[in-house]
């Protein structure tokens, strides 16, 4: 017993490494970062102080920000549920011999980097893009639609990014639901929809959590699409975090940005976890 | 409770023929067990009558309704899954009650029904536990409640007994039988196993290749098999192949000239006025009844001399595998009398098979029914 569990310790080793060294001695020296003073002109000075998040929070501007980016992330969460659910059930079932290439024409997106396909969307969405001059075309219009550097736009580059997420995580929970039981259900009396909310949902609720909250971060995270389809006024905390390293060299605001970032993504997913598994647990 | 009729149901894949005019009445209070290989149509024609799989053609009535096009959920069958199929997610008593809850019943009705169908299957303690904490058995006995509690037109039960163990099995198929006599179940099973088939059915019917083969007692299947597929089927059988020279006369291909009696021969089986046409036949002996000695039994019309090549004790009976001198095989299975006169025989020893005319049965040496439809 005790050589095999010390095999199993040393093959934990290097990944619990590349964890402490690789995201929490950072993120502790970024917190570190975030209480420390911004000086104008001598950029970071060493200090124990709140002023950061202070600023943060009493500033009508950061707080629109972070609700903005809530807002986003959230919409974007139910779309790729709602979107991807059915798609998801559909491969988990097919029969097909092509299920495969099914599976593989929905991760094909993600081969294709967030800044390309925002820039595809652009050539979708611009004054003069397809969807103006195809409206414009059949009559529906006669001046073209903002549909650039809108919310809208960025929600539908999110949900389209996030979708295969969504998909994937379904699928491999879906799958693990025994066709019979449906067919149960239904010589039970149950329609379609009663055999849906009565047994899919329930047994495929670890896949909708794993999936809601995986695509609920990635949306607060997001960085390219806001930025190239919510254009320079339309500010989210992904963005809002490298303005300030990088452009205004404010370290210990971008720092406290990201604490916020973070908490805030945290604890909303640990809180509707929680919600969801107290409503549907049986 | 009700009949079912099924009137010459199909179902095609394409080009396959999973079923072809299935045409079947099964009456109110009756078991049927459809027996047959796997991939024979039988699980095929179940979920037709459940609703699962719409049927090409034919039509299917349940007690005097037509649900030939009525999806599943309002066809009131009652179905037991070959894995049980309950909901994981809910309590057994929750599982008895799902389909008392999808009929809109009051709280208390569906209570009080739940109740009486866990005590039905004894299981009045447990309706709390989820399925995963209960047995095999217990899941088993769960899935029978929960199909009976709506009190269904038709009993489907799909392969019910195949995950349970030897022991178990036979104990829940007494039990099935019982409960379904009692409540006057028009019942449809389907199984591959012929013990359990011939254990718990009113009829059987034997399919091959999407195909009935025979409908029947157990009797009738057994006694008069209509062809060599439900004699190797139903029963164990030696087939020796070979010729009708004259009427009540088959020469084997090993040589051997042996007799027989196709008086109570059904339709499919060679009479034995028939005209030996030259067509191939094979004739059909059950192991039982053949007799296996030292000496010729002279009161037999047929006796071969062959020699013990195997033999297998089974414990109500031993079986041997005899190579007759003209080089075929027979099985015999002697029983297992304990009386002092008997003997086993030793490999290698030679013994002499016999048995009356009224044992072999002649019938059409067809292709098995499966390489036919291929």
């Amino acid at each position: 017993m005790a050589p095999r569990r010390s095999v199993a310790g040393a093959l934990v080793g290097p990944a619990t490494l590349a964890v402490v060294l690789g995201l929490l001695v950072p993120l502790a020296i970024l917190f570190r970062y975030s209480l420390n003073r911004f000086v104008p002109g001598r950029l970071m000075v060493e200090a124990l102080t709140a002023e950061n998040y202070v600023k943060f929070f009493t500033d009508p501007y950061y707080v629109a920000v972070l609700l903005r980016t809530l807002r986003v992330s959230g919409i974007c969460m139910v779309l790729c549920l709602v979107l991807g659910f059915p798609l998801a059930y559909a491969l988990a079932r097919t029969g097909s011999r092509w299920k495969s290439v099914l599976v593989m024409l929905v991760v094909l997106p993600l081969f294709v980097g967030n800044a390309v396909r925002a820039a595809g969307w652009m050539v979708m969405f611009g004054s003069r893009g397809l969807l103006n001059t195809l409206l414009g075309v059949v009559g529906l219009i006669d001046r073209p639609l903002q549909l650039m550097y809108t919310e809208g736009a960025v929600i539908v580059g999110i949900t389209a990014i996030n979708l295969p997420f969504m998909v994937l995580t379904l699928e491999s929970v879906i799958e693990g639901i025994d066709p019979a039981i449906e067919d149960a259900a239904a010589s039970l009396g149950a329609r379609p929809l009663q055999v849906f909310r009565r047994v899919i949902l329930p047994l495929a609720l670890p896949g909708v959590l794993a999936g809601t909250i995986l695509v609920f971060i990635l949306g607060m995270n997001a960085y390219a699409t806001p930025i190239l389809l919510g254009g320079p006024r339309f500010q989210m905390m992904g963005p809002l975090v490298y303005g300030q390293f990088a452009g205004l060299n404010n370290w210990p605001f971008g720092a406290a940005l990201s604490f916020v970032l973070m908490t805030a993504t945290l604890s909303l997913s640990a809180v509707s976890n929680l919600w969801i598994q107290r409503r549907y647990r049986r | 409770m009700a009949r079912i009729e099924l009137e010459a149901i199909s179902k095609r894949y394409g080009d396959v023929h999973a079923v072809r005019d299935f045409s079947l009445v099964i009456e109110h209070g009756e078991l049927v067990v459809l027996l047959g290989p796997s991939g024979c149509g039988k699980t095929t024609t179940l979920r037709m009558i459940a609703g699962f799989v719409p049927a090409t053609s034919g039509r299917i009535r349940l007690g005097g309704r037509d649900v030939t096009n009525m999806p599943a959920h309002r066809r009131n069958t009652g179905l037991v899954f070959q894995g049980y199929a309950l909901f994981p997610h809910l309590t057994a008593a929750e599982n008895i009650a799902f389909g008392l809850q999808m009929r809109k019943l009051p709280e208390p009705v569906v209570r009080e029904k739940v109740t009486r169908a866990l005590r039905l299957v004894r299981l009045d303690d447990l309706g709390d536990r989820l399925p995963r904490q209960l047995s095999g058995g217990q899941q088993q006995r769960v899935a029978l409640a929960r199909a009976l509690v709506i009190e269904p037109d038709a009993l489907l039960l799909d392969e019910p007994l195949s995950n349970l163990d030897a022991k178990l099995r036979e104990e829940v198929r007494v039990e099935i039988r019982q409960l379904q006599r009692a409540l006057g179940l028009t019942t449809v099973m389907v199984t591959h196993d012929q013990d359990e088939a011939l254990a718990m059915a009113d009829r059987l019917v034997v399919m091959s290749a999407g195909a009935i083969q025979q409908i029947g007692t157990q009797r009738e299947l057994y006694e008069h098999p209509r062809n060599r597929f439900v004699a190797g089927f139903v029963g164990r059988t030696n087939f020796l192949r070979g010729l009708l020279v004259e009427p009540g006369v088959f020469r084997s291909d090993g040589g051997l000239t042996l007799r027989y009696d196709g008086r109570s021969a059904p339709a499919g089986a060679v009479a034995p006025g028939a005209s030996p046409s030259g067509a191939r036949r094979a004739l059909a002996l059950r192991p039982e009844r053949l007799a296996i000695g030292a000496l010729a039994d002279s009161a037999r019309a047929n006796r071969v001399a062959g020699t013990v090549e195997f033999a297998s004790y089974l414990g109500a009976i031993i079986e041997y595998y005899v190579r007759l001198s003209s080089g075929e095989i027979l099985r015999v299975h002697a029983p297992n009398t304990g009386a002092a006169g008997d003997r086993a025989w030793a490999l290698g020893e030679t013994v002499h098979v016999s048995w009356p005319v009224e044992v072999g049965l002649v019938l059409e040496d067809e292709h098995q029914p499966e390489e036919d439809h291929r």
